[in-house]
């Protein structure tokens, strides 16, 4: 663990996040649930800029709105008010077939509860969003293992989800989530469902991800390993921004932000 | 780092789609078969419905028509020894067309010029129908119409002003109640009823004269065995007498059938014998005195049991021949002797009345009449009269199927449409989560339809078929149960296969339309609205 900590802390600093280009801006972005006249409000106003090839982490408590943001701004849902823009693009402004689109190919999910198709074999899992993008089967297989190879299940191509663990799922819905070389990753809680060991095997599959394809992260999390490899940190309460930092001065704070985010 | 341009998703090939589909019905089998169930169950129901109905159809149609062909002996054996009762005449006449043979055939008999023809047929058709009007009617009412007046007698009763003034004022008071023709009409209807009955009561008279030269022509024998008779002599004489006794149509069908009622009814005289009844008590474990002409029929419809009755008849018949001749030799012998003469008087008279009716038995011995054996027709008759007790009401109501079995036909189909829609809504439903991931994965709305109303085809098409099958089968099962086999050649292959195909395009169509909408609702949300969903 400490030695992973030194190798991090020895990459070279990322460049000024000034001159980095915008990829998901929110503006005023909220959200409520009308369920039979009880409206919860899960956003109140978020703002917030993401920058490409950064490794953000989105922390709060549960019901402070965390999942809620993540399926904003992945064009998963639609906002109650307030916009999304993807690369500059308004989301509410795309038609099914462009969100269709943008999903498929522009941004990979994980979720929690994996969310693996049942039916279908962890290969088939994989190319199912190539499939979907109109790559051709044959050359979906080949990249299709090649992603099962990267997440150290190609010998387990054949099996369904049934006949996997926890680990092993998350890990073919990791393989899934790269599957058209998305922008952007969305993780709402990758190892939420996992033991510490495993938990560690799906981080460091993403932050090595982030940092040799450059792929931009954004992990909502409550496993505090993920303030040693993200670049900033968010913090999420009762459907605002509380606070947002990143990594480098965060150091200082650690101490005095424990508690909250516990 | 690429930038992201948003372009439009290609769509899915129908090929690629089907294969997602059938994957995913080959993991889920199991849920898959119980969707399949309900639908067949539905299908099957309406199937066995349908088929049932349309079998009894052709049963019930089947029937009526044999049933028309074994009476018309019966009604010319009625026509040939009555002249007929007014009611009977009219009956017989409202049947009739202008042209008809019995049209043409009563005219002559009563030398009716033809506008009084024409006018007596149209008067009769009237009556018929007003007649028809008071049959139709339940007590009370008719009690409250024409109090108890009955057949011509309704209208003698309504000619009557005050029988008519009741008539109307208590139909005026029956809103449920419409009379079938305008009162204008009933009173023309009315007055010229006299003039009616005089002409009904020319065509008894004109009949009344061929039954009598008919009755010469009889000569003594019974009426079915004249009509019995091969040779034609008969047939021609009835001709003569004026009724329209076809001899190439009509003769030779009423010849048969009088033939075989005359065979059942020696058959049945068998049974009176002494003999006979002995060997019947016996077999049935009762006293001769029980034995009925219904228990030797009862007897008969058993294959074995007809041929031990046969027998037993031969042994009897072949035992009275050897008792007679030695009776004759008896007889023979005391004539020789005078003293035994006077003795034996009374003896010989006893003998002489056995002899003679021995000799009746042996003159009724049976003469087979044609390949089928009187016992058989019987029970053909009786496989008929059931059927037509059981198809009572057929042949009225939507598409001739009886006013029951529509009324059940249209249950069965809400039945199935409900069923087979619970059935796909749930097989839907219970995968929003599914659609929701593929919709995270970039499927198009248009996918995920296609997806499901395939899936829904393939649940649809082998339900359906398996349904069909199965409530035909049942439907087929039950009906012979009831009609017993020899109604298999009246089952309506071609209607059985044409509402299979009509069950099967419902399932089909059912399962889609029910699955559409839900995939539909489904489809259009947002990923993760209908994950949110379930």
């Amino acid at each position: 663990m400490s030695e992973k900590k030194h190798e991090m802390n020895a990459t070279p600093p990322k460049p000024d996040h000034g001159r980095r280009r915008v990829i998901i801006r929110t503006v005023g972005l909220k959200k409520h649930y009308d369920m039979k006249g009880v409206v919860t409000e899960a956003l109140r106003g978020v703002d917030v800029e993401i920058y490409t090839g950064e490794f953000i982490s989105v922390m709060g408590p549960s019901g402070s709105g965390k999942t809620t943001f993540f399926n904003m701004i992945g064009a998963l849902d639609s906002p109650s008010a307030g916009r999304v823009f993807i690369d500059e693009v308004d989301a509410a402004q795309l038609t099914a077939e462009e969100l269709a689109y943008l999903r498929c190919n522009k941004i990979g999910y994980i979720f929690q509860s994996y969310n693996l198709i049942q039916y279908m074999t962890a290969l088939e899992n994989v190319t199912t969003p190539m499939i979907f993008g109109g790559v051709l089967p044959d050359e979906a297989r080949k990249r299709g293992m090649e992603l099962l190879d990267l997440v150290g299940l190609g010998e387990r191509w054949h099996h369904r989800p049934i006949e996997m663990s926890g680990g092993q799922q998350q890990r073919v819905a990791i393989a899934r989530s790269l599957a058209n070389q998305p922008s952007v990753l969305l993780c709402d809680e990758p190892t939420g469902n996992l033991d510490l060991a495993t938990g560690q095997g799906i981080l460091e599959v993403l932050q090595r991800l982030n940092e040799i394809k450059g792929v931009t992260v954004i992990c909502a999390t409550h496993d505090h390993r993920m303030l040693d490899i993200c670049d900033r940190l968010m913090w999420i309460r009762d459907g605002r921004i509380q606070r947002i930092a990143r990594r480098d001065e965060l150091h200082i704070e650690v101490g005095a932000i424990g508690g909250e985010t516990a | 780092m690429k930038p992201i341009q948003v372009a439009d998703q290609p769509r899915l090939g129908l090929l690629r789609t089907t294969r997602i589909t059938v994957d995913g019905i080959r993991y889920r089998l199991f849920r898959t078969s119980v969707t399949v169930a309900v639908i067949a169950m539905a299908v099957a129901f309406l199937m066995n419905i349908l088929s049932e109905s349309l079998m009894k159809r052709a049963v019930a149609h089947d029937t009526r028509e044999q049933i028309a062909r074994m009476h018309t002996v019966h009604d010319w054996a009625a026509r040939l020894t009555r002249p007929g009762t007014p009611e009977e005449i009219i009956a017989s006449l409202s049947r009739a067309e202008e042209h008809d043979a019995v049209y043409r055939e009563t005219a002559a008999m009563a030398k009716l010029t033809p506008e009084a023809m024409a006018e007596l047929h149209r008067s009769a058709r009237e009556a018929a129908d007003i007649l028809r009007f008071f049959d139709d009617l339940d007590y009370a009412r008719r009690r409250a119409l024409i109090h108890a007046a009955s057949g011509a007698g309704i209208f003698e009763r309504l000619g009557t002003p005050t029988g008519f003034e009741q008539f109307k004022t208590a139909l005026a008071g029956m809103k449920s109640v419409r009379f079938i023709m305008r009162l204008n009409d009933l009173t023309r209807f009315l007055s010229a009823w006299p003039k009616t009955l005089a002409r009904i009561e020319q065509v008894r008279q004109g009949r009344a004269q061929a039954i009598r030269n008919v009755d010469a022509a009889r000569g003594g024998r019974t009426i079915l065995a004249a009509l019995a008779e091969t040779g034609g002599e008969f047939g021609q004489a009835v001709r003569d007498a004026g009724f329209a006794f076809d001899a190439q149509v009509t003769a030779p069908g009423v010849a048969d059938r009088a033939q075989r009622i005359l065979d059942q009814r020696r058959l049945e005289k068998s049974a009176e014998s002494i003999l006979m009844l002995q060997a019947i008590a016996q077999r049935r474990n009762v006293v001769p005195t029980d034995v009925t002409v219904a228990m030797m029929w009862g007897l008969l419809r058993g294959r074995r049991a007809a041929t031990w009755y046969r027998g037993r008849l031969g042994q009897s018949i072949d035992t009275l021949k050897t008792e007679n001749q030695k009776l004759a030799r008896e007889s023979e012998e005391l004539k020789k002797n005078d003293e035994q003469i006077r003795k034996n008087n009374e003896q010989i008279k006893l003998n002489d009345e056995k002899t003679k009716e021995n000799l009746h038995t042996i003159r009724e011995k049976l003469v087979p009449a044609s390949d089928l054996t009187p016992e058989r027709h019987r029970n053909r008759e009786a496989a008929l009269a059931r059927a037509e007790r059981l198809t009572v009401g057929m042949g009225r109501g939507w598409m001739g199927l009886g006013e029951r079995m529509g009324w059940l036909l249209f249950v069965s189909m809400l039945v199935c449409v409900i069923g087979i829609s619970n059935a796909m809504l749930m097989s839907v439903t219970e995968r929003f989560r599914e659609i929701a991931t593929m919709k995270c994965l970039g499927a198009l709305d248009g996918f995920i339809m296609i997806m499901f109303v395939l899936e829904s085809c393939f649940l649809g098409v082998v339900g359906g078929l398996i349904g069909a099958v199965l409530g035909s089968l049942i439907g087929l099962g039950r009906m012979l149960a009831a009609f017993g086999t020899t109604f298999m050649a009246s089952v309506p292959v071609v209607d059985l296969l044409a509402a299979m195909i009509v069950a099967v395009g419902l399932g089909v169509v059912l399962a889609a339309v029910a699955a559409v909408y839900p995939s539909f609702k489904a489809a259009r949300l947002a990923p993760m609205e209908a994950m949110r969903v379930e």
